[in-house]
């Protein structure tokens, strides 16, 4: 099948699932005790002004007429009106969607950059210090909570060798790439941890493999018999840990969003759900499911082209 | 003019030319706040990152004084309320402007006073006594009330009651609320949200040589130890919310200022009334006995705070006759044995997830109570649905807290003390005749000692029936370099910056 029918079947099926997780997402924030007029009025509401920002905000209307307002809302691209900011919950995603690729994109590659050599090494080498040393940084990197890593590496390379900001994410590019090393580093590790060890162990069975004695035999150096036949080989199992670990850190960064001062998706939800936003948290949740369904289209691309055994189906 | 006004006035001429001469580049304040704000408009705000911001673009017709005990002019230069209480006449500053150059008018004040009023505005309640406007001259405007209700020129000082710029809201409609146009010190630039807000100096300010600095940047850092860290690398010029436990080590930072700020807010247990045992006084009085709130502000707000007499802040017209309750492990034990409760309780108390303070505070009065032969089990709730659940009253005691938006106690004895009113003292059901008649009384008498001393009734009345654990109001803490002045954060928790000079 070719790529782009391919690309597009997949985004068609996208819509019985988000119709899905729509369903799912809007009936939970109304089952969710505390609404957004009282928490807005708190200590200054009588039961009837209450009432009457409920009906003002649309809340006193049937809830399949709010689902299918909702719904209209997304089809139209602005997701509704934010209750907490006033504006259309569109633009003000489409705002804070980019710290958060950036972030997403910036840490997948750190990772993938100290995942293949590491691995490699630690495979290559086993059982010997290099190994022992690899395997252990992951243990740690990987047990300690992220923000007290991040916060580590602050003191480190911000107070003591000044040569990343604290916190912030800067307004051109470069500024950006530079505010966001540190918080990239932080997901990295943690996913490195994860990659490094599902690598070492693929590469130690296909080390094994018949074709590498073949390889080895017909002449070839062992760099190119390393990086041409074993790493291809061994990427599948990485390349899936990699793709589940990047869907649960476009939800999941919150915690270094907050920590490192990045406008990001996270931090949005977290303080939309505490507002009782509801078309701010619906729209977000329709954002993150489309995210996740895109990163699971790129992880079946990259076995493609990894493989090419592997048929799109 | 003097000579020494003459020579005053040449110097800064000449330091001004000195320094254009130098290149010195302009002065702006970088200022590490934890949330950022959520909308411009004033009617439809009550979060303090929203009201902080409209507080430094726009401006009211009074102003707090900076101890918030009294109201100083703003845009009006001065004001005058008739002797029976029901005419406010307000003569606007002749040099009041906005932003973009045009005078202040006593159109634009009807104009947004009446939108404060309106159906749309989340402060209605705060402006409807006000029934109707006369504009007497551009200068001049007359507002007139059915009734007496003294607390009406304190909500004037509101956020939102700030003047807007009538002509140009009519013709923008909400659109003015992206770039918006105030009589405030300074001008919203440019807002990144979640990331920060840029401002310049507004021109026009109609205070003489206001604000110092140029310009001025709030950084949204949503982490404490962030903010500490970007202020001490030098990335920050002063923050807004340091951590308890941190405070002293800051002091002892030469680089540094550390400040305190006695703000608004009373830290407090609700105690259900409307359930056993908390009908019973005895009880209450008890539970009040049992926790040592000393240990509180020092082991947990590090000595940032004080011990709360009653459900309000320390504030105007304070009782400070008032002596907290001691911590009397015998006294409470003795109280709930004339209760009929010598075998010992076992009660719930709510506690908001999220807050490391609170959970910390429920657990030592968990461990105080014990003593007194109180068991308590925690339950931890989501913050966002604790009002709620205590409103609807599926509660026993609940660990909560009360801020006050104006510099009047009436609003704060409406909420905590008053039943029936909009929360039924605070959702402790606890009733008070005495205390309900002084609350109508006050608001209909002219501010001045005889409503002061209501106020001091109420509060003693309030401290007496304990439907509350009163805890500590606890202080805000903000940090400054060096070579900043005049940074500090306000009783109303905001922060004026128009005294600010960066060195």
């Amino acid at each position: 099948m070719p790529i782009a029918i391919y690309c597009l079947n997949r985004l068609v099926q996208l819509i019985p699932v988000l119709i899905g997780i729509t369903l799912i997402a809007f009936l939970l924030l109304r089952v969710m005790p505390g609404d957004p007029a009282t928490l807005i009025l708190g200590s200054r509401g009588t039961a009837a002004d209450i009432a009457k920002l409920n009906a003002q905000l649309g809340l006193d209307q049937p809830l399949w007429r709010q689902y299918l307002l909702f719904l209209k809302d997304i089809a139209t691209g602005s997701f509704g009106e934010s209750i907490a900011y006033k504006a259309s919950v569109g633009p003000l995603i489409w705002e804070r969607l980019w710290p958060t690729i950036w972030l997403v994109l910036f840490s997948t590659v750190m990772a993938v950059v100290l995942t293949v050599p590491l691995a490699l090494l630690a495979a290559v080498r086993r059982g010997s210090v290099a190994d022992a040393g690899i395997k252990l940084f992951f243990i740690v990197a990987m047990s300690m909570p992220s923000f007290w890593l991040g916060i580590l590496l602050v003191l480190l390379l911000s107070i003591v060798v000044p040569v990343f900001p604290v916190s912030g994410y800067g307004d051109t590019i470069l500024e950006r790439l530079h505010h966001l090393v540190l918080p990239s580093l932080v997901i990295a590790l943690a996913t490195a941890a994860l990659t490094v060890r599902s690598l070492r162990s693929s590469v130690i069975a296909v080390l094994s493999a018949d074709y590498v004695d073949t390889a080895r035999s017909k002449g070839l150096r062992s760099r190119q018999v390393l990086w041409r036949h074993v790493l291809r080989n061994s990427l599948m199992s990485t390349i899936s840990v990699l793709g589940v670990h990047t869907s649960w850190v476009i939800g999941g960064t919150v915690v270094i969003e907050t920590l490192f001062g990045i406008p990001g998706l996270g931090s949005l939800l977290v303080s939309s759900i505490s507002a009782r936003d509801y078309p701010m948290v619906q729209g977000l949740t329709v954002t993150f499911a489309v995210l996740v369904v895109l990163i699971n289209l790129l992880t079946d691309l990259a076995y493609v082209a990894v493989d090419p055994r592997v048929k799109l189906s | 003019m003097t000579f020494f006004k003459k020579s005053t006035v040449l110097a800064t001429v000449a330091m001004s030319l000195s320094l254009a001469a130098l290149g010195v580049e302009a002065k702006t304040l970088r200022v590490g706040v934890s949330n950022d704000a959520l909308s411009m408009d004033p009617i439809a705000s009550s979060d303090n990152p929203s009201i902080m911001t409209q507080l430094l673009i726009y401006d009211q017709l009074v102003h707090p004084s900076k101890d918030g005990t009294k109201l100083e002019p703003g845009l009006a230069e001065s004001w005058k309320v008739s002797a029976d209480g029901k005419e406010y006449r307000f003569t606007l500053r002749s040099n009041a402007k906005f932003s973009n150059g045009r005078t202040v008018t006593a159109a634009d004040v009807v104009y947004s006073l009446k939108r404060a009023a309106g159906e749309k505005s989340q402060w209605g309640r705060f402006f409807r006594p006000i029934t109707s406007y006369e504009i007497v001259d551009d200068r001049t405007v007359v507002m007139k009330l059915d009734q007496p209700f003294t607390p009406m020129l304190n909500n004037l000082a509101l956020f939102s009651a700030s003047i807007l710029p009538a002509a140009l809201m009519e013709e923008q409609g909400e659109k003015f609320f992206d770039k918006p146009v105030g009589a405030g010190p300074f001008v919203l630039e440019q807002w990144n949200r979640g990331a920060k807000q840029v401002f310049t100096r507004n021109s026009n300010y109609w205070k003489e040589g206001k604000p110092a600095i140029d310009g001025a940047e709030l950084q949204i850092i949503g982490e404490d130890n962030s903010r500490v860290l970007k202020l001490k690398a030098g990335e920050l010029d002063a923050i807004v919310g340091v951590p308890f436990n941190q405070v002293a080590s800051l002091k002892s930072d030469n680089s540094l200022n550390v400040g305190i700020a006695p703000v608004f807010r009373a830290e407090l247990v609700q105690l259900n009334t409307s359930k056993k045992p908390f009908d019973d006084e005895r009880i209450r009085r008890a539970l009040n006995y049992a926790v040592d709130k000393d240990a509180l502000v020092k082991g947990i707000l590090r000595g940032n705070g004080r011990v709360a007499t009653s459900s309000l802040p320390v504030m105007a017209y304070h009782n400070d006759d008032l002596k907290p309750y001691p911590y009397d492990v015998a006294k409470a034990k003795s109280l709930l044995q004339e209760a009929g409760y010598s075998g010992g309780l076992k009660l719930t108390l709510l506690v908001p997830s999220g807050s490391v303070t609170h959970r910390q505070v429920a657990s030592a009065i968990q461990a105080n109570l014990r003593e007194a032969g109180v068991a308590v089990e925690l339950q931890t709730i989501e913050a966002s649905s604790m009002f709620s659940t205590t409103k609807a009253g599926n509660y026993e005691m609940a660990l909560s807290y009360t801020t006050s938006d104006t510099i009047d106690p009436d609003q704060l004895v409406g909420f905590t003390a008053v039943n029936p009113e909009r929360a039924n003292a605070f959702h402790t059901q606890w009733k008070d005749a005495r205390v309900n008649e002084l609350y109508e009384l006050e608001r209909r008498t002219l501010d001045g000692p005889d409503r002061g001393k209501m106020f001091q009734e109420i509060e003693s009345r309030v401290h007496d029936g304990a439907p509350f654990i009163f805890l500590y109001n606890q202080a805000e803490t903000f940090a400054s370099r060096k070579n900043v002045e005049g940074f500090q954060v306000l009783p109303t928790s905001n922060y004026s910056l128009e005294d600010v000079t960066v060195k």
